[in-house]
């Protein structure tokens, strides 16, 4: 009987040896397929027009040869565990695998939801319709304009202010785009101003300017069929995104993150 | 044997014969050995031309047309690769189409080298512009699952996935693929006699008789991009164009002759015509034509003349045949603007051929596009100022005058997201050009050396590195390119439409990438127009024409220009205003060119010797980069009259405006990486603004030009 357990475990011993052995072998033994080296020999024709002759074809190969070896060795020192590009791409590679199943076309109520969570992203920004008078800085805008302000309760007609490169009227136009086209913070003085009053001088990129804003129209959140296109579109990236979220909740849990709770940041 | 089998046998017979005969006819027609029957030519169907509905079912625009008569500029840029381009894809770029325009609406998107891409203002309008040629087929070559992936000439393109493959270090095998994939993949046809050589006859498509080449891949890409354009154009807000560049060339030069099509619609033919169905860009524009009967318009605008050896503006055609005026107008009705800058550096005008010009040294890239080792490109036919002039030249002798185009600027990014900003610089190619080492700003660290000599010795790139005053940097030629540029467009509104017909009458201005606006008017009655009027613009719109519109004389009358420029509201002031005028002279045929500072910063006057605004003292601070403060100007106004004027000769005239300088990029990538910038680079520039021309028309002169040993009258003109 207890013979048997001494074979048995004398034949599992010898397995393991063998096991190890053969490993090990596989760990020194560089196999070049018939493909790579033709793939980089057509290359090489690619590029210098002919077929290579024997000795390139050994220098070739041997260079193959060369860095697999010096990349066997580099991954035994663990060279690639710090290496920041080898990891952002194999992130990468993973991303792209998990990104690639896209969704089916989402469902209303999938829709409805969505919108319903990022309502936000959809809401319609309050505009301004206004009119101005333009002091360029080119002109000593600062004097001009705050004399013309001065002036407006009794002769607005009198006033020689300068004509502004994108026009006199506005009609419509939200923050965003007031920002867009007069620069330097110019939208935060729409929202304290009067409406159908005369408010300013407020500096621009270009100069002063005296504003008028003669209606306004509040911002509102649209019903979702007015937005469904873009509603959609944006599910579905959010899907995408969600893919490599989900696949990293779903494995995050084997790993401990660990971080110097002392760490400073210089 | 009986009467059945005997007609089955003749039956059998008849296939081979009938198939034999229709290869042989297919034989003489594409070697041209002997006058076709046109019968078998009725045979052959215009694939190409097939129009598809690409339009998102379902998809709303809630669009009220609000539009502005005195028009608004619109800014964006119709030169965006993506990884649907056989060489994005080999840079490492994997971008697609949807990144690119959610990039141009201001949302940030990945550089492959990892770091973030975004606009500080967001664009008006944009185009994904994939190379047609072989759309979409790299990622297919990667991909070793495809059954084209498994062809010898695909193999180099499987390594591209190995991981190690994909960082900065690939630079050299990536750049090689790049240069031998044109030459590879059109060398690779089916034996003439499969039935795909028939089918690729019969249909006009040249590609599916190319054994590299998936027929349902390309067009699944094109769909691709023609889909994301529809569902990202908001009418009002954002507009997108359907497009694609041709990249087609010269035969022997390499003489660079690619041109950017985009539709105006959301419909677009079923697949784009590329270098493969021809290398001569008439054939293209024949394809627009046609196109253009079946109700979808689209304009071609050529770019990268810089890099054509002097090919893109020829004074013959690409048969080297004698230009005439169904060429010119052919041409002019399919290409009315050409990109005049972008990354790969700004072909206005050259040194050497404008001598006289102090600003002509500007970002000027002298080899070849995509040469290797870089071959130096000819200036004379690749710069757009004597391409005008030569334009006037040919309407002299009544060939008519195939150069009446006007200007836009674009990226020609790589990587979705255009690099506009000499502060925050990505340059265009991915990985071979995503960091300073390799872009040769910044000095290479030892190890980097090696490598680069390397990988450049591997791929027969003879100097991979240059010393500068002891400090070695990369000799790769991307110091050349630079962060350039914007397409601007007068248009109404923001809409397709819109935009759309703005490029078609050239009203268009190009800018580096700054977002300067400028306003040009000609007219015989400008300077009645008080320029401090609130109704200047509309006054100008009545009484005058404006940019790429031609001035009829008006008897022997000198016209008036007015000329109107803003800053970009985050960029250096103005400096000056200039107007380049050339003309041709009616006696002896003689072009000219001159130019013209119209309007000086800071109340200076121009000086009337030499028609040059004197210094207005802004300064850079090469530590920083800081610029004075208190020097240029917010705007530049004017009103100008030629002092030179006659009324007999073939003139156009352009605005150039001229930012304050400020670092170019080099300087920007040295100082944030602690380094002094490299001593043989400019270390500023004046960011600027090219207008459209506008020409003016001489009287028909009495008198014919009679060449010695000529004649007038050129085939093809009535």
């Amino acid at each position: 009987m207890k013979s048997k357990v001494l074979i048995f475990f004398l034949i599992g011993f010898i397995l393991y040896l063998i096991d190890i052995g053969l490993n090990n072998d596989d760990n020194k033994s560089i196999y070049i397929s018939d493909q790579e080296i033709n793939s980089l020999i057509s290359a090489w024709k690619s590029q210098v027009g002919r077929v290579p002759n024997e000795d390139e074809i050994s220098r070739i190969i041997n260079n193959l040869v060369e860095e697999e070896i010096l990349y066997r060795e580099a991954l035994l020192l663990g060279l690639n565990e710090d290496d920041r590009i080898i990891k952002r791409r194999l992130a990468q590679k993973i991303s792209f695998l998990k990104q690639e199943s896209l969704p089916n076309k989402p469902k209303r109520k999938e829709l409805n939801a969505f919108f319903e969570k990022n309502k936000s992203k959809y809401f319609v920004e309050p505009v301004y319709s206004f009119t101005h008078l333009f002091f360029s800085s080119d002109n000593n805008s600062q004097l001009r304009s705050q004399a013309a302000f001065n002036k407006i309760p009794n002769n607005i007609t009198d006033i020689k202010s300068d004509p502004f490169f994108l026009g006199k009227n506005f009609a419509d136009i939200n923050l965003k785009e007031i920002e867009n086209e007069f620069g330097n913070n110019f939208n935060t003085y729409f929202k304290e101003s009067n409406l159908n009053k005369w408010s300013g001088p407020f500096l621009s990129s270009f100069g002063h300017h005296i504003i008028f804003i003669n209606d306004y129209r509040s911002g509102f959140y649209p019903p979702l069929d007015v937005v469904i296109d873009k509603v959609e579109l944006d599910l579905l990236a959010e899907k995408k995104e969600g893919a490599i979220n989900n696949f990293i909740d779903d494995v995050r849990s084997e790993y401990t993150v660990i971080i110097n709770p002392n760490l400073r940041i210089e | 044997m009986n009467k059945n089998t005997k007609r089955l046998i003749y039956a059998l017979l008849v296939i081979p014969i009938a198939y034999i005969s229709l290869l042989l006819v297919i034989d003489f027609d594409v070697n041209n050995k002997r006058p076709i029957l046109s019968v078998f030519k009725m045979l052959q169907k215009e694939g190409s031309q097939e129009i598809v509905d690409f339009s998102i079912k379902g998809k709303v625009d809630n669009f009220t047309s609000n539009p502005n008569k005195d028009r608004n500029p619109y800014y964006g840029d119709l030169h965006v690769h993506t990884k649907y381009s056989f060489d994005a894809y080999v840079f490492g770029v994997t971008a697609t189409p949807d990144d690119a325009y959610r990039y141009a609406k201001g949302e940030g998107i990945s550089h492959p080298l990892g770091y973030e891409m975004k606009l500080r203002e967001p664009l008006d309008f944009y185009s994904v512009t994939d190379h047609g040629f072989f759309m979409g087929m790299i990622e297919a070559y990667a991909d070793t699952s495809t059954e084209v992936s498994k062809l010898e000439v695909t193999k180099p393109f499987h390594n591209l996935n190995r991981p190690e493959n994909l960082t900065v270090d690939s630079a050299g095998q990536r750049s090689d693929i790049f240069s031998s994939v044109l030459g590879q993949a059109i060398l690779q046809p089916y034996p003439s006699w499969h039935p795909k050589i028939l089918k690729a006859w019969l249909t006009h498509n040249t590609q599916l008789a190319l054994k590299t080449f998936d027929y349902t891949t390309h067009k699944s890409a094109w769909a691709d991009i023609a889909r994301s354009a529809n569902e990202h154009n908001d009418p009002g807000t954002f507009t997108t164009f359907i497009g694609y560049e041709f990249t087609t060339s010269t035969d022997t030069e390499g003489g660079n002759l690619h041109r950017n099509v985009i539709f105006n619609s959301s419909k677009a033919p079923i697949r784009p015509w590329t270098r493969i169905d021809s290398l001569n860009p008439e054939d293209l524009w024949t394809w627009q034509d046609a196109l253009r009967e079946k109700g979808m318009d689209s304009v071609s605008m050529p770019h990268n003349s810089n890099g054509s050896n002097g090919q893109m503006f020829e004074s013959e055609t690409f048969k080297a045949n004698a230009i005439n005026k169904a060429y010119a107008e052919k041409r002019m009705r399919n290409e009315p603007i050409v990109e005049i800058t972008q990354v790969k550096g700004t072909s206005e005008t050259h040194p050497l051929l404008s001598p006289d010009d102090e600003w002509a040294d500007f970002e000027i890239v002298d080899y070849r596009v995509g040469s290797r080792p870089p071959t130096y490109s000819k200036p004379s036919g690749s710069y757009v100022r004597e391409a005008y002039l030569n334009g006037l030249t040919l309407d002299f002798t009544q060939q008519g005058n195939p150069y009446k185009f006007g200007l836009i600027g674009s990226s020609d990014t790589h990587t979705g997201a255009g690099a506009y900003d000499e502060s925050n610089y990505w340059s265009k190619i991915g990985l071979l050009d995503g960091d300073p080492e390799n872009r040769g700003s910044v000095p290479l660290k030892k190890e980097n050396i090696e490598r680069l000599t390397q990988y450049m010795e591997a791929f027969n790139q003879p100097i991979s590195t240059v010393d500068i005053n002891g400090r070695t940097f990369a000799n790769t030629g991307f110091t050349q390119w630079g962060a350039s540029g914007l397409a601007v467009a007068w248009a109404e509104e923001n809409t397709r439409d819109s935009i759309f017909k703005a490029f078609k009458r050239k009203e268009t201005f190009a800018t580096t990438g700054t977002r300067i606006a400028v306003r040009f008017f000609a007219g015989y009655d400008l300077s009645s127009i008080d320029l401090n009027s609130d109704s200047l613009v509309s006054q100008a719109y009545n009484k005058g024409v404006t940019m790429g519109a031609d001035l009829m004389h008006d008897g022997d009358r000198s016209p008036d220009f007015l000329v109107w420029a803003q800053k970009d509201k985050n960029g250096a002031p103005l400096q000056r205003v200039q107007i380049i005028k050339g003309w041709v002279d009616s006696n002896s045929g003689m072009p000219h060119e001159e130019v013209y500072d119209v309007a000086c910063s800071d109340g200076i006057s121009v000086d009337p010797i030499t028609n040059r605004c004197p210094d207005n003292g802004a300064r850079v601070n090469i530590k920083d980069c800081s610029i004075s403060q208190d020097r240029g100007s917010a705007e530049l106004k004017t009103i100008w009259k030629d002092p030179n004027f006659s009324s007999t000769n073939k003139s156009f005239y352009y605005v150039r405006v001229l930012e304050n300088p400020s670092c170019r990029w080099t300087t920007w990538d040295a100082i944030k990486a602690g380094h002094k910038p490299r001593e043989d680079q400019h270390e500023t520039i004046q960011e600027r603004a090219w207008s459209s021309p506008i020409w003016y028309i001489p009287a028909k002169s009495e008198v014919d030009v009679i060449p010695l040993g000529g004649s007038v009258n050129v085939i093809g003109n009535d």
